[in-house]
């Protein structure tokens, strides 16, 4: 399509791909962020706070997860410190579900976006 | 509805049409930003970029809730 | 009495025929130094976020394309007047250079998903003999962990074979890779006018070549990418 001076770049972008439903799938997601900037009623303050703060102990829990899987892989545990450390792990990740249907979020609301560096989850 | 209560509702995005959603993409989660963001950076390196723009209108809203119910 | 901002351009001194905007309100162009920006007066305290809205925003920004290269303001952006005329007055310089580097270019958009096939997927550790449930855990943890890795490596080989078969004719790039999702990988070209099907060419041929990927690629737009001038601030609250 060539873009002649009458009325190219206004109109509609051109979108092409082969696999349509699958981008649709991905993009829909994006678009399902947006509740968390419109919410104006007095309650969502908390649930902002709430927000953030089970966001950063996310990170660091899966942060611990990865540390615990490289010592593992590593070879220098034993096998009842592998189970140990399981273990402990399983309760911190039931203890998050926890909270975090305690404040009525769901996985996707855990995040925060970093700018340029992308997400932080 | 009340003015308080929800004033911003969130349809369902049901449409599978890409373009639609490719213009959503851009629209709401690029450009220019324009109220209430705070980076907060260490070292000079720009770390965290909080949207402040809920949570500015949030805590006005509050306020004009609660000095609502204070009259009633 | 707010404004609803729509985009921000120079070298433009009237608006033709616009779009209507946000919940259908009227579009004008407000001249503030030398700059012009489009918005719609508006009561309301906040935007109401609708799909509608969302389009009705794009379409007015998209309508001086054709004219001149506009940056955007993201979805939502309600202020006063009186907030609009010190923001660009505070930033006049960052806006200005913002305003020259996207001149006479467009945002052209590629997006890549990579979904591996199964063989690739890391296999289980050998394990001997029955395990607990902690154990069993941090194998189910390490094949995750794994699989992102594997993502992140290709994510990383992936965004680099795209610049290197795309940045000559680019001004500007801003890419984004996710390793752990299935859209790997969501780049936005800065690219010049003239250089659209150039452009265009260039990514028929280079998507030929990678038959594992799967690719959507859209544009022009207008440079929602490139607009964001908050990012060049080093501190608003240095913590050093």
């Amino acid at each position: 399509m060539a873009f002649s001076p009458e009325n190219p770049l206004s109109a509609d972008p051109e979108i092409e791909t082969s696999h349509a439903d699958e981008f649709a799938e991905q993009l829909r997601c994006v678009a399902d962020t947006l509740p968390a900037r419109i919410n104006i009623d007095a309650q969502s303050v908390e649930q902002g706070l709430a927000k953030l703060v089970l966001t950063l102990i996310e990170f660091i829990r899966r942060l611990l997860e990865k540390q615990a899987v490289r010592r593992m892989e590593g070879g220098d545990l034993s096998p009842e410190q592998i189970e140990e450390l399981g273990l402990a792990l399983m309760k911190l990740e039931a203890k998050l579900q926890e909270l975090k249907s305690q404040f009525g979020l769901a996985d996707e609301d855990l995040n925060l976006d970093l700018g340029p560096i992308g997400r932080l989850i | 509805m009340s003015d308080f209560d929800q004033i911003l509702v969130s349809e369902e995005w049901e449409d599978t049409d890409l373009s639609m959603l490719e213009t959503l993409d851009h629209v709401l989660n690029r450009g220019i930003v324009i109220a209430g963001e705070i980076t907060i950076s260490v070292a000079n390196i720009d770390l965290i970029f909080i949207g402040l723009n809920v949570l500015v209108s949030s805590v006005e809203t509050a306020r004009e809730v609660i000095r609502k119910r204070g009259t009633e | 009495m707010k404004l609803y901002a729509y985009c921000l351009a120079e070298n433009l001194d009237t608006l033709a025929q616009s779009p209507p905007g946000v919940s259908r309100a009227p579009v004008r162009l407000l001249k503030i130094d030398n700059l012009a920006v489009l918005v719609s007066d508006t009561e309301i305290d906040a935007v109401p976020a609708t799909r509608d809205n969302a389009l009705a925003h794009a379409a007015v920004v998209r309508s001086v394309l054709g004219e001149t290269t506009p940056l955007p303001f993201r979805f939502g952006a309600l202020v006063t007047e009186q907030q609009l005329r010190s923001y660009i007055s505070s930033r006049k310089p960052a806006l200005e250079k913002k305003l020259a580097h996207v001149a006479g270019c467009v945002e052209m958009n590629v997006k890549i998903i990579w979904e591996p096939s199964a063989e690739k997927k890391p296999q289980p550790a050998h394990q001997p003999g029955p395990q607990g449930a902690g154990a069993t855990f941090l194998e189910k943890k390490r094949r995750e962990i794994l699989g992102d890795e594997l993502r992140a490596s290709k994510s990383s080989e992936i965004s680099a074979w795209l610049h290197d078969e795309i940045s000559g004719l680019t001004r500007d790039e801003q890419v984004t890779v996710r390793p752990t999702e299935k859209l790997l990988l969501a780049a936005a070209h800065l690219v010049e006018r003239v250089n659209i099907q150039t452009y265009r060419a260039r990514l028929a041929e280079t998507r030929e070549s990678r038959s594992e990927l799967h690719f959507l690629t859209s544009g022009p737009w207008p440079p929602y990418s490139f607009a964001n001038i908050e990012l060049e601030f080093e501190t608003h609250f240095g913590v050093t």
